[in-house]
């Protein structure tokens, strides 16, 4: 996989998740980030920093992009949330606009 | 069956009434309501969520009660939550029955707006919660029972608060305006039909920063009119229904920032002039003159009089501003003349169902036709010879009611000259469908098919009408339609198997038809098809029409074999505990709206409808048998289906 295919996501306590750009591309506020013709600096290395967002979150969310992108394509099978994690979920989930 | 999934559906029910209300307001403009509909407008946005995610989080965290207990101890994410979020969450849990007294301190941090309307268990204990919410700024309590006096203490001195919603509450007497005047920055307030008398609307003079003030339906005399004079940022008020007289309308100068004023229901004849005025509404008054007197005429934008007796129409609009008034309502109302329309340059909305307008009137209209979007004449004496004198004059009409006129299938040649149109009405017309008035059918052309080329045309009412099978032909090539109404004795299977080659009907009406199992087995629905509207289809049974419902589970049905058949599943699943909602409901059905001219009752039975629970409902069609028909009627088959 070549480099300008993905990106780096990074939690808050600093994991760093690699994924697809394709993939991170699902959540609006990561597209525009990667995509605005300013000077970035997300644009530039390819890597996001979320200093609100927790490792277990961030995780989340990154199966939540590749699901997405499955059930886009038509194959229709269930995401699970725990819901011990439906508050945190859900405010990331409304930040990053997915 | 687990808890959770008849609280989805019973969401899913809300949401489906909702709708149809909305339709009914839209489109049976004879009925209007004293409250404007706009309240279910916003709720139905509100409840569009933004992201998928989000969505999927609100479902999962709003489960069941122990997903609730998962989360709820999460105290500090909880008061960082963005207030839409949490807003939204409690009313989730509030519409799928998990929300209790305890669990709203959760929310204390991260609440702005709470709507508990048409709640019958919120009382004193919700409100001890809900008088700690800091940040609180708007509070709907509207048609919640149990709120008296004493509950609405709790509120006193809330200092975020600014909008409070305390209609038809009925404990709520004089005593209780003494805990509303404890906060004195609250903006909007609305006690409409509540238990306060003159007395205590006088005490309201304190909160001084109110710019919208309902007292609908309260007696308010003149004299407590006149000490709200001191009331300077008022914009909206509302009292209809009240004592006010003339003596009290001249007060009402007092208010210079006044733009919308109800006074319908009222003993008022004569109102003076005001001058920052754009909405009034005087329905059901007899009116002698409408801002008589010196100074700056008011731009009224609009104006209701459905229902009004106006003597002498020149003398009554003589100091009225007609030029700016784009909304015009005058149903029902008695004219002795309409000369006025012609000046009437920038209307957009003319009502005049069920007054004596004839093609006369139609000429006047025909003047100011330019700007005229939404026009309403069912019920009056237009003929189609009168309709086509708006041909040509009416090109950005998009609503048309003509329902139960006399217009007949030469109106039709008229409509197609008004390109824009997306909604017609023809129930109850002369129309058949056919042009050539021959016996020998064979022959005969539909009429129908000159509306094939309104592009626009999104809905069709053609119930109580003489139409047959064949004059339906051209309907398949009406490539917008999305809802067709029909209602004839006349009509067989062959109109429903024409109609499933139209790809864009959402909702469709065949009521009283002759359809029969076999017809409705071959039936192949639209795949756009949500509703299929069957009642009085008699030859129907009950099997045929569940074997439907199983292979198109996305279309609801409505018969009346159904709604009998949910009854006795219900019967079968819950016996009848329910002693204590039974007899409240049924008192309340009986004694209450049907009686008050004030009210709608479509719409208070509706309102009613949504906060009961399926047993409630249940005991409600058996309490009252002699009236739970149109109940019945509405019952989707989400619940049909449940079990």
């Amino acid at each position: 996989m070549k480099k300008e295919d993905t990106v780096k996501l990074i939690s808050a306590e600093g994991f760093e998740f690699i994924i697809d750009k394709k993939a991170a591309m699902v959540s609006q506020t990561i597209r525009n980030m990667l995509t605005s013709p300013g000077s970035f600096a997300e644009t530039e290395h390819g890597e996001v920093t979320f200093p609100e967002i927790s490792t277990t979150i961030l995780e989340k969310i990154c199966q939540y992009f590749y699901w997405s992108l499955q059930y886009a394509s038509g194959k229709e099978t269930e995401f699970h949330i725990e819901p011990e994690i439906t508050l945190e979920l859900m405010m990331a989930a409304n930040y990053l606009h997915t | 069956m687990s808890c959770s999934c008849v609280s989805v559906r019973r969401k899913y029910l809300h949401k489906g009434l909702l709708r149809q209300l909305l339709l009914d307001f839209r489109y049976n403009l004879s009925v209007r309501p004293t409250h404007a509909p706009t309240e279910v407008v916003i709720e139905l946005e509100s409840q569009k969520m933004e992201s998928q995610l989000v969505e999927m989080c609100m479902e999962s965290a709003t489960e069941s009660r122990d997903a609730v207990e998962a989360w709820r101890r999460q105290r500090r994410t909880l008061e960082s939550m963005p207030n839409h979020l949490a807003e939204a969450l409690l009313h989730r849990l509030l519409g799928r029955r998990l929300l209790f007294p305890s669990l709203l301190e959760v929310f204390k941090y991260c609440v702005e707006e709470i709507d508990l309307r048409g709640e019958s268990c919120v009382d004193a204990e919700w409100m001890a919660y809900i008088g700690a919410f800091d940040h609180l700024h708007s509070l709907n309590l509207s048609d919640c029972d149990k709120i008296n006096n004493s509950a609405i203490w709790a509120i006193t001195g809330m200092t975020n608060l600014r909008e409070l919603d305390l209609s038809r509450c009925s404990k709520i007497t004089d005593a209780g305006i003494s805990h509303l005047t404890t906060i004195p920055i609250l903006e909007k307030l609305w006690i409409p039909e509540t238990g306060i008398t003159a007395d205590g609307v006088v005490l309201l003079s304190s909160l001084t920063n109110l710019s919208l003030l309902d007292l609908g339906g309260l007696p308010v005399s003149d004299s407590a009119l006149c000490s709200l004079k001191v009331l300077g940022k008022l914009q909206h008020l509302d009292l209809w229904g009240s004592e006010v007289s003339n003596k009290g309308a001249s007060h009402l100068k007092w208010f210079p920032r006044l733009s919308s004023l109800n006074l319908a229901w009222t003993k008022v004849t004569m109102l003076p002039s005001l001058p920052s005025l754009a909405c009034l509404n005087m329905s059901n008054c007899t009116i002698h003159s409408i801002f008589e007197g010196e100074g700056q005429k008011a731009l009224l934008t609009k104006l209701i009089l459905s229902g009004a007796t106006i003597r002498n129409v020149s003398e009554a609009f003589i100091h009225l501003e007609t030029s700016s008034l784009s909304i015009l309502d005058l149903s029902n109302s008695s004219l002795n003349s309409y000369c006025f329309l012609p000046y009437m340059s920038a209307i957009s909305d003319l009502d005049l169902s069920g007054t004596s307008a004839g093609d006369e009137t139609v000429e006047h209209i025909a003047c100011v036709g330019q700007n005229l979007r939404h026009l309403n004449l069912s019920r009056t004496k237009l003929s189609s010879a009168g309709l086509g004198i708006l041909a040509g004059f009416v090109p950005n009409l998009e609503t048309l009611l003509l329902s139960y006129t006399a217009i007949d299938d030469f109106a039709i040649s008229f409509l197609i000259t008004m390109p824009l149109l997306k909604c017609i009405n023809l129930s109850g017309t002369n129309i058949r469908g056919i042009i050539n008035d021959v016996d020998s059918e064979s022959n005969s052309a539909s009429s129908l098919s000159g509306l094939c080329d309104l592009d626009h045309l999104e809905r069709l009412d053609l119930e109580e009408t003489r139409i047959k099978d064949s004059a339906l032909v051209p309907l398949p090539s009406f490539r917008k339609l999305s809802y067709l109404s029909l209602r004839s004795g006349h009509l067989t299977d062959t109109t429903l198997h024409q109609l499933s080659s139209n790809r864009s009907l959402v909702t469709l009406g065949i009521r009283d038809g002759v359809l029969t199992n076999t017809g409705l087995y071959l039936f192949n629905p639209p795949p756009s098809m949500r509703i299929l509207d069957l009642r009085g289809c008699w030859l129907l049974t009950e099997d045929a029409l569940l074997s439907f419902q199983q292979r198109h589970p996305q279309i609801e049905v409505r018969h009346d074999l159904l709604s009998i058949a949910l009854i006795k599943r219900l019967s079968v699943h819950s016996p009848l505990s329910q002693a204590t909602p039974r007899t409240k409901l049924y008192t309340n059905k009986k004694g209450g709206p049907s009686t008050s001219p004030l009210r709608s009752n479509r719409d208070r039975y509706l309102d009613q409808r949504l906060k009961y629970t399926r047993e409630e409902l249940l005991a409600m069609s058996f309490g009252s048998a002699s009236i739970s028909r149109d109940n019945v009627d509405w019952i989707p088959h989400a619940l049909a289906t449940d079990g």
